[in-house]
């Protein structure tokens, strides 16, 4: 998966977690929890949304390099299964 | 929205007498268990320390049951069972405390479930109005916001309101040593109508100690 198509599906859950927040807003870098005002259950539901998408299963203990969108997308590249599509 | 609230805090603060207490709580034994927990559950099925925190307030309620109901027609009628009012603050502002109902017979798994259902929902808009006249009692757990006490205003009928602080490191003193502990501070507002202060600690007490048991929730 490229970095890019990370990138896309990370905003996506975090899209469907909160609708009405404005994605544009947050840079690469930027703490998103905080910047979108997610708590500990959006943050969960979060991790819940990338494993159904993406596949990744991210154990509590790495939940904290999950705090930007650069940082989900150096975690995923690193921690995604193999693609399966041919 | 906002009027709503007006009118049910202005009624709570106007009519209900509150007495307030507070006890620190060493959060140590809960979140060993729950990291030890979340290691062998799915991401789905993982387990939030709030989960824990409603759990031991449902069951710490069977000490204390002047605490759960509601003050109807000049007298105190207990709930027909512990169902737990979760605050729940809306992206749009304004915020709503839905029922989980019957908290105290709940598993954790059952008890992350439905919070995470009801979590959802109220910010959809898509809650029953039913559950938001269920609740026997509510929790408000502002620790996400690095709040560390929080004394809650009681929503009428109801008796009385639980509040969770932030999770913090703290210097604790045990059998004569000082370490480091997870401490939060638990806040009980309740009705004196109702019940006393004395009663009050009791229901404190139980809730501290179940939170050391977190294997018993």
């Amino acid at each position: 998966m490229t970095p890019d198509a990370i990138r896309e599906s990370v905003r996506r859950v975090l899209h469907s977690i909160a609708p009405e927040a404005d994605l544009d807003s947050v840079g690469p870098g930027t703490d998103f929890r905080a910047e979108l005002d997610l708590d500990s259950m959006d943050f969960l539901r979060f991790i819940t949304g990338l494993h159904a998408e993406l596949g990744v299963e991210v154990p509590e203990a790495d939940y904290r390099k999950l705090g930007t969108l650069d940082g989900c997308v150096s975690y995923i590249a690193a921690h995604a299964p193999a693609a399966t599509t041919p | 929205m906002r009027q709503a609230i007006a009118a049910s805090m202005a009624r709570s603060k106007r009519e209900i007498p509150h007495y307030y207490l507070g006890a620190s709580i060493d959060m140590g034994p809960s979140l060993s268990w729950l990291r030890e927990q979340n290691l062998s559950r799915p991401v789905a099925a993982r387990l939030l320390p709030i989960a824990l925190q409603l759990k031991a307030v449902a069951l710490a309620l069977r000490e204390t049951p002047e605490l759960n109901g509601f003050w109807v027609d000049g007298a105190f009628r207990p709930g027909s069972g512990t169902h737990v009012g979760v605050a729940i603050s809306l992206r749009r502002g304004g915020l709503v405390a839905p029922a989980i109902h019957d908290v105290d017979k709940l598993s954790l798994g059952d008890v992350m479930q439905a919070l995470s259902d009801v979590t959802v929902r109220a910010r959809e808009s898509r809650l029953r109005s039913s559950e938001l006249s269920d609740p026997t009692i509510t929790v408000t757990a502002l620790g996400e916001r690095g709040v560390e006490t929080v004394f809650g205003v009681i929503h009428p009928p109801q008796v009385a309101m639980v509040g969770f602080g932030t999770t913090l490191d703290r210097p604790w003193a045990i059998d004569g040593m000082l370490g480091v502990r997870p401490v939060v501070m638990a806040s009980l507002s309740a009705d004196h109508r109702v019940s006393d202060g004395h009663r009050g600690a009791r229901f404190l007490a139980a809730l501290g100690d179940l939170l050391q048991h977190p294997e018993t929730l």
